[in-house]
């Protein structure tokens, strides 16, 4: 490692340091909630990046995509950020009581809770985070670790043994995304329900593991790491970015539509909150930034190929899922939009630190998957 | 100069010899190429050096004026021209007409990309181009690869094209006359409008056949057709040729008690309560006193209201002497005929279910001014 990467890594520590100390000042000055309502934007963020490269690795599997190929390597490496968010989200289980009102007495006697504490209650809670766990390291194994191994053996069986695990891995994905949806996000109004919110989640994480794999494409791409890589694949890259802002818009809309239709008290209120207040204006800049920003940034044909374009297309995805996290979150801890230096010293702390994960894991194994024998095949895609 | 032809075409094995024959007739001196590949093949594009398509702009402009005038449709149905009330919610609602919207759009965006395909880009009404009728069509739709190299500025060297074809690896050239461009004659014309007009003849008699005068079987009708009198529709039976008639002077509907009294004071001398005060007609009171009245009177009918301040009249405190001393039919009036702010609520309440209230208001008055014999 050069000299000056050594200086970049110890600037970002250091940055990441003072995040912490800012985070440790929140908890004893903002009070917990608000210390563990951060923590929770920050640790399913990392799970957003990392199951969504995941999910990425299993569905090129699953259906056999060629032209993916090249390009595998880059969610196979950010797929392990899901195994490094892993000790925040056990950390987290701290939280319960501060922020879960169905795990306080008092919020688990309401009647609308009363009917799903077989669901909501501490101890199962554990239990399934546990296992949702215990799962992202089994399907890192089942579609990822054998793929690294393929660089040095070259066997192709390898690549039939992935693409058999692929069903198996989307399976425990859509699984545990939802769980994670439900427990950890539509559980902080334990009265609120939606059945489409796991969708909702899953087009966000979707597209933030798009939008990590594209910036990761073009890292190595720029520094012409992937030779044979042209501007065919990197449509393809801005073409999924552009269906599945289109899809997210899709669901948001239709559960908000819905819910105001039907203006059920028990559904209603949780968008009466938002649209109220400052919680407006950050719900018009959701769906401008979320959905027509880059809906319009990418709708061209030439725009799927830019790189330029694409990389900040994926910034911006990516900050947007950030907000969107925010939005579904902190409504529930509090009745205004706070933002402030506690916010700040979260980003500072967590930013640094995945980069930092994400450069290590950019590290590991080839660049492409050398020993995958469809790679050649990939290579000569064009549209 | 004879008129060149509309172009020459060959077959190539696999979609692989087709893209390694391209440049090779580039490099020959024909720029003017189009492929027929029974499927759409990766690189076709950059080979054969598409232009972009001004498709994608077209419909995205359309798309944007079908949002717009989507928008627009339902804003002014909704909003301007015939407000109806639907679900409480305000007239211009955009939420409500976003589907409306996204539907409109996608309709635009369609109709625009395939009418535009066929009329600006693909030259219709040129219907039949000449690769229907080529030799190779079978085999462009199933398994083979053709090629076709057009004239240039209106010339082309059929012999060249041939050999350039053969050379890169083509074969069963074939050389497609142009379409007879020349107007049609009178001739056509007739012929074609003859024949317009005899399959609108038999189409018109074969379905009249068919439905009238070949009626074996009567055709579905699911339940339309039945021997009864419709609402609202025409009928000899009766002499004014209405199928719906008027009730006779003075009908009164089934269980309808009309309200002969003038004031709440004339019923309260008129009219006596029917109904015996039983657990089963209190019990019934209640249901109705609480779903009906007690969002004005309270439940104990104390007249705070649990609407918020924006509601300013004031209701009634039932509990209050004029109304624990006013007769039942003065309760019972109220309640069917309202009174100021009150609405009537007669559509709403059968005259039992008004005297079942009044039964129950009078158990909520005794309730709150309880005699000492009452909790003996
Ligand atoms: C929408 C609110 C509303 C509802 C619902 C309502 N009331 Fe009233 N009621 C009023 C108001 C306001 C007054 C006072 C009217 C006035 O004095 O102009 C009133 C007055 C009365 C009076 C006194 C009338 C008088 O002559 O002074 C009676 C009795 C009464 N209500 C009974 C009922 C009963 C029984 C029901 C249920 C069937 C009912 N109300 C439902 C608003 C309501």
């Amino acid at each position: 490692m050069s000299s000056g990467s050594g200086t970049m890594v110890r600037n970002l520590l250091l940055l990441s340091a003072v995040g912490l100390s800012g985070a440790a000042a929140t908890y004893f000055v903002e009070g917990p909630a608000r210390f563990w309502a951060n923590w929770l934007v920050w640790m399913v963020f990392g799970i957003a990046v990392g199951l969504g490269c995941l999910f990425i690795v299993a569905l090129e599997h699953q259906v056999q995509s060629v032209w993916s190929v090249p390009l595998r390597r880059v969610p196979e490496r950010l797929s392990s950020l899901a195994l490094w968010v892993t000790p925040l989200v056990v950390a987290a289980l701290l939280c319960l009581p501060v922020l879960y009102p169905w795990a306080r007495p008092e919020g688990a006697s309401v009647p609308a809770v009363v009917l799903k504490s077989a669901w909501l209650n501490t101890p199962f809670f554990i239990i399934r985070t546990l296992a949702c766990v215990a799962l992202w390291f089994l399907a890192y194994r089942l579609v990822v670790k054998r793929s690294f191994e393929q660089d040095r053996s070259r066997d192709p069986m390898i690549t039939v043994r992935l693409r058999r695990y692929a069903p198996l891995v989307l399976a425990i994905f859509a699984l545990t995304l939802t769980t994670v949806a439900f427990d950890w996000i539509s559980s902080l109004e334990p009265v609120w329900y939606s059945d489409i919110f796991g969708v909702y989640l899953f087009a966000g994480t979707f597209l933030s593991g798009l939008a990590a794999t594209t910036l990761g494409t073009l890292y190595l791409y720029n520094r012409g790491r992937l030779p044979g890589i042209t501007k065919d694949h990197l449509y393809n890259l801005g073409g999924f970015l552009f269906a599945f802002t289109v899809f997210w818009g899709y669901i948001a809309f239709a559960q908000y539509m819905l819910m105001w239709y039907g203006d059920m008290p028990e559904e209603v209120f949780w968008f009466k909150q938002r649209t109220t207040g400052g919680w407006l204006a950050l719900s018009l800049i959701l769906g401008i930034g979320h959905f027509f920003v880059p809906f319009l940034a990418l709708v061209s044909r030439k725009a799927k190929t830019n790189p330029k374009r694409l990389r900040w297309v994926s910034l911006w995805v990516l900050a947007f899922m950030l907000i969107d996290l925010y939005w579904l979150i902190f409504p529930a801890v509090g009745a205004k939009v706070r933002l402030g230096w506690p916010e700040l010293s979260f980003a500072l702390l967590f930013l640094p630190l995945g980069l930092l994960a994400a450069r290590a894991a950019m590290a590991k194994g080839e660049d492409t998957p050398v020993g995958d024998p469809f790679l050649q095949e990939g290579l000569e895609f064009r549209l | 100069m004879p008129e060149a032809p509309f172009g020459v075409l060959a077959l190539y094995p696999t979609a692989q010899a087709l893209l390694d024959a391209i440049p090779g007739i580039k490099a020959r001196g024909f720029s003017s190429l189009e492929a027929y590949t029974p499927f759409p093949v990766h690189g076709m594009e950059a080979a054969l050096g598409l232009k972009k398509s001004r498709l994608g702009t077209l419909v995205f402009i359309m798309a944007v004026l079908g949002a717009v005038s989507g928008f627009l449709f339902e804003w002014w149905t909704s909003a301007v021209d015939y407000p109806l009330v639907i679900g409480g919610k305000p007239f211009n609602s955009w939420q409500a007409f976003v589907p409306v919207m996204f539907e409109v759009t996608v309709l635009f965006a369609t109709f625009t990309a395939g009418l535009a395909m066929l009329f600006l880009f693909n030259k219709l009404p040129f219907f039949g181009s000449p690769i229907l009728g080529s030799k190779a069509i079978r085999g462009t739709t199933k398994d083979r690869f053709g090629l076709l190299i057009m004239p240039e500025a209106g010339v082309l060297d059929v012999e060249a094209a041939s050999a350039a074809l053969l050379e890169t690896g083509g074969s069963e050239v074939e050389v497609l006359a142009a379409p007879d461009s020349t107007p049609p004659g009178l001739g056509w014309w007739l012929k074609t409008l003859s024949g317009i007009t005899a399959a609108c003849v038999v189409t018109g008699f074969g379905t009249a056949w068919a439905i009238k005068i070949y009626p074996t079987l009567p055709p579905m009708v699911h339940m339309e057709v039945q021997p009864r009198l419709d609402a609202q529709k025409a009928d000899s039976f009766f002499a004014d040729g209405h199928g719906m008639q008027l009730p006779p002077v003075g009908t009164v509907a089934r269980g309808y008690m009309p309200l002969l009294a003038k004031s709440p004071e004339e019923a309260g001398k008129e009219l006596i309560n029917p109904l015996p005060v039983t657990p089963a007609v209190l019990q019934a009171g209640r249901d109705l006193f609480n779903n009906h009245c007690a969002v004005c009177h309270d439940r104990l009918g104390t007249g705070k209201p649990w609407l918020t301040s924006a509601y300013t009249a004031k209701p009634a405190d039932l509990q209050a002497s004029t109304y624990r001393e006013a007769p039942d039919g003065y309760i019972y009036y109220v309640i069917a005929a309202g009174k100021g702010a009150m609405p009537s609520y007669a559509a709403d309440l059968s005259a039992n279910d008004r005297w079942a209230i009044v039964d129950y208001v009078r158990a909520l008055q005794r309730s709150q001014h309880a005699e000492p014999e009452d909790v003996q």
